[in-house]
């Protein structure tokens, strides 16, 4: 169904569906064009890095998978399958995608454990023997199992984002979505958060990752897709994009951020 | 000037049963608000646009009205119109609950508008429906955060109680009128009631602040 392009040789499971897929995607605001013909794929197992300057369309072209935002023109794909328009379907779609916001969004009424069991309980019905257990397998692995009991307001930023992590993998999701996870954090906590993502990645974990953190796309990401004015100016490997990007572009954004390789 | 206050102390039980008829009339006319209150700002927000329309003018239209005049007009207009009457203590609680119902449904919408929408995409992305979102994440942290006006709300309620006196039902303040006219001791009567509310109110709203203290973190997002 989807070609694999001279572009894409040697991306981490190439010949097989992508599990997103981005086909001249466009959204308009009002006469407004934040996406204006987007085209990429996110294959299973690939950590994908969308930069860019701020407005270039990172975030529209995110909320865009789960259909937080709806397109007005082109094709979306959630593995191999056209995104569904009703809103049953959607939901389906949604259980299977896992979203991290900048801002945490933890709900403030519920303990840390009932904020990672909230999703698996309403949604997928679970027990709550299970969803616990499931639960507490998580904090573990975002290292907080002492915090289950908290509520989020008694927890640092970069806790409350670990948390948010484990509330999106509850729902044992195909890929995770994140939109500038560690934006709203204090500087010592960024790393713990990246930490964890980095992990998630190594266990082969699919994700779309927003993010200013250069070093980190450098590190992590498999692809990295450099936007502006809601295009993609260039796309390739991290090796390309930061130590020999073709595009001017992509050089004058990666310099004002101060990257120097 | 001589004190006296065997009034009261001799009719003490007369007055305390009407203490407890206005204690009942509030706690009735508080609950029915909330819930009718509740589903006015929900159908005022998320329901069809003729019926936004209608509780938008009700809401509107009681806040014009004073509740003395929805008051009388249930119970003296509303039989004349329907035939219909009312036993006075269900016409007050009719009435108060007409009236109160209208704030709590403008209370009940800025709680809900003011949870930021990131916690509506939060549940969302998780694939909750629209009503899941609303009832397990939305409604219960704009409740925390009404908390204060809700404490209004009651403290209201229970003073406007005592217009039901004038259609005679027996509570408090009907039960002061009718043992001061008898005894000819307003200034002891009308004080002691005067006191009774103040004991009544003022630990109700201290507490619901109180309670507001301790659990405000739960509704900050
Ligand atoms: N709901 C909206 N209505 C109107 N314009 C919008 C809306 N959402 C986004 N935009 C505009 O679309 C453009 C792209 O926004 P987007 O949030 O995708 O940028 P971004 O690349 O994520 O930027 P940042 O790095 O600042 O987060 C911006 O110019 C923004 O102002
Ligand atoms: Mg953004």
């Amino acid at each position: 169904m989807s070609n694999v392009t001279e572009a894409d040789f040697g991306r981490k499971n190439a010949s097989s569906t992508p599990v997103v897929e981005y086909r001249d995607v466009r959204k308009q605001y009002g006469n407004f064009t934040a996406l204006d013909g987007v085209s990429a794929r996110v294959n299973r197992g690939e950590v994908l890095c969308l930069i860019g300057p701020s407005g270039s369309g990172k975030s529209t072209l995110l909320r865009t998978t789960n259909a937080l935002e709806v397109i007005d023109g082109g094709q979306l794909y959630f593995d191999g399958h056209p995104l569904p328009s009703s809103k049953a379907e959607i939901r389906k779609v949604r259980q299977r995608m896992g979203m991290v916001f900048q801002s945490f969004e933890l709900f403030p009424h519920k303990t840390v454990l009932e904020n990672i069991t909230i999703g698996p309980l309403t949604v997928l019905g679970i027990s709550e023997a299970e969803a616990n257990a499931r639960a507490r397998v998580l904090l573990e692995k975002v290292g907080l199992t002492d915090k289950a009991d908290r509520y989020p307001a008694n927890l640092s930023g970069g806790q409350q984002q670990r948390v948010a992590i484990a509330r999106a993998l509850a729902m044992e999701p195909e890929v995770m979505l994140f939109d500038e996870p560690t934006s709203a954090l204090d500087p010592e906590t960024i790393g713990e958060v990246l930490n964890v993502m980095k992990r998630l990645a190594d266990e082969g974990m699919t994700m779309v990752v927003v993010t200013h953190e250069m070093s980190f796309a450098r590190r992590v990401a498999d692809w990295v897709v450099v936007f502006d004015h809601g295009k993609i100016v260039e796309q390739g490997p991290p090796a390309q994009i930061f130590d020999a990007p073709r595009e001017d572009r992509t050089r004058n954004f990666l310099s004002h951020l101060g990257w120097n390789g | 000037m001589d004190f006296d206050f065997s009034p009261v102390t001799d009719n003490w039980r007369y007055l305390a049963t009407g203490l407890g008829i206005t204690l009942l009339l509030s706690i009735l006319t508080v609950v029915c608000s909330l819930i009718a209150g509740t589903l006015i700002a929900l159908g005022r927000m998320y329901g069809p646009t003729w019926l936004q329309k209608i509780l938008t003018f009700y809401i509107d239209s009681q806040r014009a009205i004073p509740v003395l005049v929805v008051l009388v007009w249930i119970y003296f207009a509303l039989p004349v119109l329907t035939g219909v009457n009312f036993p006075p203590f269900w016409a007050a609680l009719l009435a108060l609950t007409l009236h109160i119902s209208a704030y709590v449904a403008e209370i009940v919408r800025a709680g809900i508008s003011s949870v930021r929408n990131g916690q509506t995409q939060a549940g969302l992305v998780l694939g909750m429906s629209p009503r899941q979102v609303l009832t397990k994440i939305i409604l219960p942290q704009a409740i925390i955060r009404m908390l204060p006006s809700i404490g209004s709300i009651i403290s209201i309620t229970i003073k406007d109680t005592a217009i039901a006196a004038v259609i005679a039902v027996p509570e408090l303040m009907k039960r002061a009128e009718t043992v001061s006219g008898q005894t000819f001791r307003p200034m002891e009567v009308f004080t002691t009631i005067m006191v009774v509310y103040f004991l009544v109110l003022f630990p109700t709203t201290r507490l619901i602040d109180r309670l507001y203290d301790r659990v405000s973190y739960r509704g900050r997002s």
